[in-house]
């Protein structure tokens, strides 16, 4: 019985800015060898882009969530600074209410240690590594920063396993750091320093691990596309499976994408080095390799102003008022549809209600609904656009930052029978007869506490 | 059950009153009403009153009902304040009938109010959110032009409804409004224009979409037993109808139909011992375009997916066979949404009273108010026939 990785779901958003607009904008691009990066859309962050990721896995695995004992999430840059996330991630995946949960952060090095953590654990774990890390708009780190999330399924029998792996540190402050109440990420910028923060801790790293150098593919780091490359690991095999040139500096998930990417090209044997300011490297080499489901592809290129629009640097803020607010207490007692569109089955008549609770839609009994989870895929019955200044003001920023957007009605199959939902559709598409999947999105946030549900996303 | 008439009915002006209250516009409602009492009456033979609205200038008042009456000397009586969205004074004349019918009072004030152009165009979204489902429909981003429009994709989808067809009952009821003193927007528009005006929400343009307005509407219901002490040429409450159903688009059985005015609409034509080919005029609730087709089908004007070639063909207009809102609808007249359904029986008492002015129908005996909530989860529906009493 070997426990490692039973398998990789790896997702990045849609939207992708080119170098190019940068150097229109500020004359130079500062993010060396980072040719496009991804950018979250108005309404993603890195809860909703990890549950993209863990979908992935627990697909590429073929397991439930429901059948998980332990569940981790990593990020540098999670929506809220301090609460556990990973209930919330749990609720969309129907992860059981006592399995085992972890959270890490505070250093790029998160997903590595989130990895080993579920490797010491027991029974079917998985761990959800997110990022999208910001800075300042005219920052290097900015210029770098991008964004994607990969989730790792471990278990036993698994046809990746850690063969060996070794940390190294050595205290280099100031490198790469986030202030207390600060969205962005900031350094001292001092050349010389910083790139021996990065390589000395890698290469010692690297250099403890009992193995020869013959390495087809090395999952490392990147801050950024030139400093991997500054190291003294084989340059072609960090290029073989790197992920910085087109999705961005994805911080913790820097590590697992690589990863998820050397699987999918059949590398059996992957040198893994995971770098976190402060200073310090966890290395580990990886033998095998394991299914992967990953949609890394960027369909949308932004411009360097729906750039910024995406980032919210601007735009306003939403109007003051609540005539129609939801209380979080009222929100958080239909989690299970919001984040999986739970539903009812009528025990008297088999109709489908949503939501499952209030007289059946069929034969208006007061029945207690026996739960059933509807396709994720649907059939828009009604639709429309709501054009821009057209949203209701808890939606305004959001179209300010994305644009007008879609609003429908969609027929979901759930069980024996069908349930409809209103849904918002990504983007401005979605016309009636159209074929629409179900993504985790952010909502709104209200009271500072963000709100996340289901969108439609149309499918080609 | 004794029979209910209605022997008054007036209204303010609508449109943006910025020195106005709702206490004023409920006021000069009210003196209206009282003045068009063909005998007269005065406020203190007045027995109880109703109120609807959904709130003033987007504040939520907790006594709406008895802060307008006492402003206008209605002192000591029951007042209630009734709110079913934009069918709030509709159900508020429902609630008259039942009163007066069931022996309880004799005259019963209904009417209601609204203020809604205090409120910047974010706060009216923010507001007029409450009328919708709140928790699913609200949180997928859509507003009430956004649900109407998804309806009328589904419409267009399913009947082939175009939006040259949406856009004849804005022609319509332009031509209409401008021909009432009344209506917030008293111009006239071309199919052009309604066309191609900015889209409010596809398929909807701004012509399709009805206005935010200010204004008070009130009616005066008696019982048979006093009805001849005001006049000798009642309006009689023939049938009445009201139904509910799922406030949310999503959960309903149809998407291209308002399944309550079909139940209000049913209930009204049995009480009343009518149908539809009895009718002579409607005031149908047409907050947007696809709402007035939508009635056309639901109250049985044509038969089910023809409301386009309907309004298209000419018959709901003024020369048509069925007038249908002859007042300038909720389009032209405006949709001061709790005021609406009083404002409705307003133009109906007026056309059977044949003081329509430059609108008025040639002798109409009997007409229908056709009144809605929200996106569909209340209506009601009012038959009303011309009645000579006996001296």
């Amino acid at each position: 019985m070997t426990r490692g990785v039973l398998a990789v779901g790896a997702y990045a958003p849609a939207n992708r800015v080119p170098a190019e607009a940068f150097e229109e904008a500020w004359g130079s691009f500062d993010a060396p060898g980072v040719e496009t990066k991804a950018v979250p859309d108005a309404d993603e962050d890195a809860l909703t882009m990890g549950v993209q990721a863990a979908r992935r896995a627990l697909r590429a695995g073929d397991t439930d969530g429901r059948d998980l004992e332990f569940l981790s999430f990593a990020s540098t840059n999670p929506p809220l600074a301090e609460e556990d996330l990973t209930p919330r991630l749990g609720s969309y995946l129907a992860v059981p209410t006592d399995t085992t949960r972890r959270t890490h952060t505070g250093s790029t090095r998160a997903g590595a240690e989130a990895l080993f953590d579920a490797l010491e654990a027991d029974g079917p774990a998985l761990v959800v590594v997110a990022d999208c890390p910001e800075g300042e708009p005219d920052d290097s780190r900015e210029h770098a920063a991008g964004a994607g999330a990969a989730a790792l399924l471990v278990g036993d029998d698994a046809p990746a396993t850690v063969a060996d792996h070794e940390s190294f540190t050595d205290p280099r402050p100031g490198t790469r750091f986030r202030q207390r109440g600060s969205d962005d990420v900031d350094g001292l910028d001092i050349g010389t320093y910083d790139r021996a923060a990065f390589t000395e801790p890698v290469e010692a790293a690297v250099a403890s691990i009992e193995a020869d150098d013959d390495f087809e593919a090395v999952a490392l780091q990147a801050p950024n596309g030139k400093l991997p490359y500054r190291t003294n690991l084989e340059n072609e095999a960090i290029a073989a499976v790197e992920t910085v040139s087109e999705l961005g500096d994805t911080a913790a998930a820097s590590v697992p994408l690589s990863l998820a990417r050397a699987f999918e090209e059949g590398h059996d044997r992957t040198l893994a080095v995971a770098w976190g300011s402060g200073a310090g490297a966890t290395a580990f080499l990886v033998e095998g390799t394991a299914p992967v489901e990953a949609s890394l592809e960027g369909t949308n290129e932004l411009n360097y102003p729906g750039y910024l629009r995406r980032r919210g640097d601007i735009v306003g803020e939403k109007p003051d008022g609540g005539a129609a607010h939801v209380p979080v207490p009222t929100w958080r007692r239909s989690l299970p549809q919001r984040h999986r569109h739970e539903s009812g089955v009528c025990p008297e008549c088999g109709a489908v209600a949503f939501p499952p609770d209030g007289a059946c839609p069929g034969c208006r009994s007061l029945v207690e609904f026996d739960p059933v989870e509807p396709a994720l895929e649907g059939t828009v019955d009604a639709a429309t656009t709501i054009g821009q200044g057209g949203a209701p003001p808890e939606f305004a920023e959001q179209q300010a930052r994305q644009g007008a957007f879609g609003v429908a009605v969609v027929r979901f199959e759930a069980g024996d029978g069908e349930v409809s939902l209103p849904m918002q559709v990504v983007g401005d598409g979605g016309a009636v007869g159209d074929t629409v999947r179900a993504v985790p999105r952010r909502v709104y946030v209200e009271e500072d506490v963000p709100r996340y549900g289901l969108k439609a996303l149309p499918q080609d | 059950m004794r029979e209910a008439h209605v022997v008054g009915a007036g209204q303010s002006k609508y449109g943006s009153f910025p020195d106005e209250s709702y206490r004023s516009l409920f006021r000069t409602a009210v003196e209206n009403t009282m003045a068009s009492v063909d005998d007269g009456m005065d406020v203190d033979e007045i027995d109880e009153a109703v109120v609807g609205t959904l709130g003033v200038g987007g504040r939520q008042l907790g006594l709406p009902g008895p802060a307008v009456t006492e402003h206008v000397g209605l002192h000591g009586v029951p007042v209630t304040r009734v709110e079913n969205a934009c069918a709030a004074s509709g159900y508020a004349v429902r609630q008259a009938v039942q009163a007066v019918r069931s022996g309880m009072a004799d005259v019963v004030l209904a009417g209601g109010v609204e203020v809604m152009t205090d409120l910047s165009g974010d706060a009216v979204r923010y507001w007029l959110g409450v009328s919708g489902e709140t928790e699913w429909e609200r949180m997928s981003g859509t507003t009430f032009a956004g649900v109407y429009a998804q309806m009328a994709s589904a419409h267009m989808r399913e009947h082939g409804t175009t939006k040259e067809q949406l856009s004849h009952v804005a022609v319509k009821n332009h031509d209409n409004g401008a021909k009432n003193p009344k209506a917030q927007l008293g111009f006239t528009c071309t199919l052009e224009d309604a066309v191609n005006a900015p889209a409010v929400a596809e398929p909807l343009t701004l012509y399709h979409c009805c206005p935010t307005t200010d204004g008070a509407a009130a009616t005066l219901v008696v019982s048979e037993d006093v009805v001849e002490e005001y006049t000798d040429e009642p309006v009689r409450v023939a049938g009445v109808g009201a139904a509910s159903d799922n406030v949310g688009l999503f959960q309903r059985d149809s998407y291209n139909s308002v399944p309550a005015s079909r139940m209000a609409g049913d209930t009204a034509y049995e009480r009343a011992g009518m149908g539809p080919e009895d009718l002579d005029f409607a005031e149908v609730h047409d907050c947007f375009a696809i709402a007035e087709l939508m009635s056309y089908e639901d109250l049985g004007f044509c038969e089910r997916g023809k409301a386009g070639d309907f309004v298209e063909s000419g018959a709901t207009r003024m020369d048509g066979d069925l007038p249908v809102n002859t007042s300038g609808g909720l389009k032209s007249k405006g949709h001061p949404i709790g005021a609406t359904g009083a404002g409705q029986v307003v133009e109906a008492f007026d056309q059977l009273k044949g003081r329509a002015g430059d609108r008025q129908l040639e002798d109409p005996r009997v007409g229908m108010t056709h009144n809605v909530g929200g996106s569909g989860g209340a209506a009601v529906v009012h038959i009303f026939e011309k009645e000579e009493v006996d001296a």
